[in-house]
């Protein structure tokens, strides 16, 4: 049916609780590293670790969620040309602007 | 019963004006997707612009944050995924209760997470004073976060109708399974948006020096 074209390769629900589980796990690692900087002061490290644990949560719930891993590559293409698009002209402008700079430290 | 024929084998893969592959409503949904980056990234880094520049009279958004209150909200919003992602399955395997249940789940839970929003912003501005008009960081973060906010709610609009379809007709056909894949694309999106937002504008905001 049109809902699940490429249904035998997606994830089980078994496999969606999982990924569930590590979605929980790494927000929760965000808010742990948070304070824990906060307390020790991490410096740039911290925004990094951050940028990077956010990274892999978009990642794995675009890849596994909304299945683009599974997808033709059409769409992958779409998508990523949209994402590549945004992120370097608001990096130009802000960084023309003074303000990508990494910050917490 | 000849058109519900046809209208089935053109949901089985073969709509009419397909070129590409891909069916046409799901590739105008991925192109929306996409282009929402260029609207959500505006918003983002009109916040990085202001949050933490010096000068401003009020509070800045960085000084208040409740980061355990929008951690729980966050995990609300992310397990909402799980229950969208849940639904679309229930629905390939034509189990059509198990589609209704967490369809509601998931317009329950972005409803909690709207809630959520709401008391934040009225703590804001009962207890901290920090108004839409306050100071450009403060209308920056209002600017952000309404507007995902905005999106949230349209998603729960459009789940609670794909939700009362079911109900109504007793099951969710064939032409409203890709609906529900569509919605389901759009309430991911939303998802991995406050992703980022809550690590930047959350996680990693500082107030000015």
């Amino acid at each position: 049916m049109s809902v699940d074209e490429h249904t035998p390769h997606h994830p089980t629900p078994a496999q969606y609780w999982k990924i569930a589980v590590v979605l929980a796990v790494l927000t929760a690692l965000e808010v742990a590293l948070y304070y824990i900087h906060k307390a020790l002061e991490l410096g740039n490290f911290n925004s990094i670790l951050l940028i990077l644990l956010a990274a892999l949560k978009f990642v794995i719930v675009v890849g596994f969620y909304m299945h683009l891993r599974y997808e033709k590559p059409t769409l992958n293409r779409f998508f990523t040309a949209g994402f590549i698009l945004a992120a370097s002209l608001y990096t130009i402008v802000l960084t023309a602007l003074g303000v990508v700079t990494i910050r917490g430290g | 019963m000849a058109d519900l024929a046809h209208e089935q084998t053109m949901d089985l893969g073969h709509p009419e004006h397909e070129s590409t592959g891909v069916d046409n409503r799901k590739l105008g949904m991925w192109a929306f997707l996409s282009s929402e980056f260029l609207f959500f990234g505006a918003l983002i880094s009109n916040y990085l612009l202001y949050s933490n520049r010096p000068g401003f009279a009020g509070v800045y958004p960085s000084e208040i944050y409740d980061i355990p209150f929008t951690s729980v909200s966050s995990f609300v919003l992310l397990m909402s995924s799980l229950t969208m992602v849940l639904a679309h399955n229930a629905l390939s395997r034509n189990d059509q209760g198990g589609t209704r249940t967490w369809l509601f789940a998931t317009a329950a839970l972005g409803s909690v997470f709207l809630g959520g929003q709401v008391f934040e912003f009225t703590e804001f501005i009962t207890l901290h004073d920090m108004k839409l008009t306050t100071n450009p960081a403060a209308s920056a973060f209002y600017l952000l976060t309404g507007f995902h906010g905005t999106h949230v709610a349209i998603g729960v609009i459009m789940l609670l109708s794909l939700w009362g379809i079911s109900r109504r007709q007793g099951e969710l056909s064939e032409k409203h399974g890709m609906n529900l894949e569509l919605v389901g694309l759009y309430w991911h999106f939303v998802d991995i948006i406050w992703i980022v937002i809550f690590t930047v504008v959350y996680l990693l905001s500082v107030p000015p020096v």
